[in-house]
């Protein structure tokens, strides 16, 4: 699949529809797009950094955001941010990530939460994924 | 779709949509505008957000939004609804991810053209003293236990340390602690995420700026709250920063799963809510106050720093604090509804409370007169300075927040960059001490309404009075 995701515009905030073949490349492209909004100042060195994310949401609409938001967590807590996923498991409303990732310097944006709102993820007809996500910034 | 027809005119700067415009509706949607500027409203979702915003169980007379409206998530920004305690609902979403983030001005005895031939020291102290928490951030960790002392004491609990003197207590909002606070229903998580953040400014339109009063409207109120012409004062917008969002975050997930056990139907998954009076609703409210508790302990934070930054520079002189305000808040308020007194639980995000002279909550200095209103502009532009009236019953004695956006951020960065703009503000005179240029360029003045439009409206609507303009001396974001 050639585009990963499309920035949509919204007034203040940071509005993205993701793509994806398969469920697991939506979600790390989502990832992907939550990367490059915090704009990180990468430290040097090379120094892989490994963590893990386990959830349960109450559907699969909010499992994509509550993962982002556990994702937003360890990167804004730890100051990294992980560019490799491996998906254990990603069923429904549950999933189990292995993330990689280094260290930042810190982030040229601040990306405060990851809202519900327009909240959408779907499969289209031709099997691919898609979902809408708005970020508060 | 929906366009200036399907609104009744209230007055020249009021506006409804009545609420059998969609089936949902509890209440009406009313809209503080020029006919002007509700034509540049209907250009993003704010009508849409307000309408379901509009469909809260517990609304009473109807869901409001100011006229620096614009698009959010859950309520548009701007919006305001004041929702029955007994029966009725508390959103998170109806406050924001920034918990409390707010406004406070510092008074110095300094005239601007004094203070002149030091602004550039000054304002290099201040960067160095007030980081923006984005990059290294305070090298201070706090503990779990420091954090909690904070959630629980607000800004109290750090002048009792000795980072502030009585007045930063008496003077601000809800003296810079709502007791309903409780640490222990806030996650580690958010804990976590505010250990080194107590004092940081955080990015977007947060910002601190040295300012000059520039024209006073109301002599007698701006002596009552100590403004003079020509003065120079300080002037600190910021939040809860991670930990409120995290807080937030947290109890939106919690009460989606919980809004389906009473039954609650909403249009808008952000718009999440429980009946205030449930457990959940109460633990919510509890968190928030605290996460409020955060905010006001961080603005305080950042005043300890800029008066140590101050003192470096002047030998003389001190900075006494106006005010502090916040306009991202939910507050249980008693107002008098169709002749009855009524206990609302009043959500305000991206609203300013304006509370009329005699309030019970209004400092005693200040009861005359009524509460200082503090509207921040957009970077470069003006602010100003309001006081709450009478008038202000109709809105729940709520008013406009800030100049309000109009064009987006990626937007802002394709049309102006953001050397241009430190070039056009330096050309202006004012010192610009900035890390991210980037940034500087999405808060462009270009991108945001005009100040003065929306702060006509709050005054002619009698929301809130004109005391005092501000205009930048110097713009400051640390790294």
């Amino acid at each position: 699949m050639g585009q990963k995701y499309e920035v949509l515009p919204h007034t203040a905030d940071y509005k993205v529809k993701v793509f994806g073949n398969t469920k697991e490349e939506l979600f790390s492209n989502a990832v992907l797009a939550m990367y490059d909004g915090l704009k990180p100042r990468l430290s040097p060195g090379n120094e892989r950094i490994k963590k893990s994310i386990s959830l349960n949401s109450a559907d699969s609409s909010a499992l994509l955001a509550d993962f982002l938001s556990e994702v937003l967590y360890l990167m804004q807590v730890h100051k990294e941010v992980y560019n490799e996923l491996r998906f254990l498991s990603l069923i429904d409303s549950q999933l189990a990530v292995k993330l990689t990732g280094q260290k930042v310097e810190g982030f040229g944006e601040d990306i405060k939460a990851v809202t519900y709102h327009d909240l959408d993820v779907h499969q289209r007809n031709d099997g691919s994924w898609e979902a809408m996500i708005l970020f508060d910034i | 779709m929906f366009g200036i027809n399907n609104f009744k005119k209230i007055s020249e700067w009021v506006w409804e949509l009545p609420s059998n415009f969609r089936a949902d509706m509890e209440v009406p949607a009313r809209v503080y505008a020029s006919e002007k500027m509700l034509e540049d409203i209907f250009r993003d979702e704010s009508i849409p957000q307000l309408v379901n915003t509009a469909t809260l169980p517990g609304l009473v007379k109807y869901a409001l939004v100011m006229p620096d409206a614009h698009e959010g998530y859950g309520f548009p920004i701007g919006g305001v609804a004041a929702i029955r305690a007994s029966d009725g609902v508390i959103s998170p979403g109806g406050i924001g991810f920034d918990q409390n983030c707010g406004v406070r001005v510092l008074l110095s005895d300094y005239q601007a053209a004094e203070l002149k031939p030091y602004l550039e020291k000054l304002a290099d102290k201040i960067q160095k003293e007030v980081p923006s928490g984005l990059g290294k951030g305070r090298q201070v960790k706090l503990s779990i236990e420091q954090i909690d002392k904070i959630l629980e004491g607000g800004s109290k609990h750090l002048v009792e340390q000795g980072y502030g003197e009585a007045g930063d207590i008496e003077y601000c909002e809800s003296n810079g602690c709502m007791r309903q606070a409780q640490a222990a229903v806030v996650s580690d998580k958010a804990k976590m995420r505010g250990r080194d953040q107590v004092g940081t400014l955080g990015s977007g339109n947060h910002f601190l700026e040295v300012q000059k009063v520039e024209e006073i409207f109301d002599e007698k109120v701006a002596q009552t709250f100590g403004l003079f012409a020509g003065q120079a004062v300080v002037m600190v917008h910021t939040g809860s920063r991670g930990l409120g969002h995290q807080n937030c975050t947290d109890y939106l997930q919690l009460l989606d799963k919980a809004a389906s056990q009473y039954g609650i139907k909403i249009p808008d998954r952000e718009l999440a809510c429980v009946p205030f009076s449930s457990p959940e609703g109460q633990r919510f409210f509890s968190a928030m106050a605290a996460g409020a508790n955060y905010a006001w302990a961080n603005r305080q934070m950042i005043t300890h720093h800029i008066r140590k930054a101050w003192q470096t520079v002047f030998s003389k002189g001190n900075l006494s604090l106006l005010y502090d305000v916040a306009h991202n808040i939910a507050k249980v308020e008693t107002h008098e509804v169709d002749g009855q007194k009524m206990e609302l639980v009043v959500h305000r995000k991206g609203a300013t409370r304006a509370l009329p002279a005699g309030h019970p909550e209004i400092p005693t200095k200040h009861k005359q007169v009524g509460q200082p209103v503090l509207i921040p502009g957009s970077m470069g532009t003006a602010s100003y300075i309001l006081v709450g009236s009478k008038g202000g019953r109709e809105s729940w004695y709520s008013t406009a927040h800030g100049a309000g956006r109009t064009m987006s951020r990626h937007a802002a960065i394709k049309s102006i960059s953001g050397q241009q703009i430190v070039k056009d503000l330096q050309a202006l005179g004012i010192v610009v001490k900035c890390h991210n240029l980037r940034g500087i360029a999405e808060e462009a003045p270009q991108a945001y309404k005009n100040i003065d439009e929306v702060v006509e409206v709050v005054h002619k609507a009698g929301l809130s009075r004109r005391v005092a303009k501000l205009v930048p001396l110097a713009v400051i974001k640390g790294e």
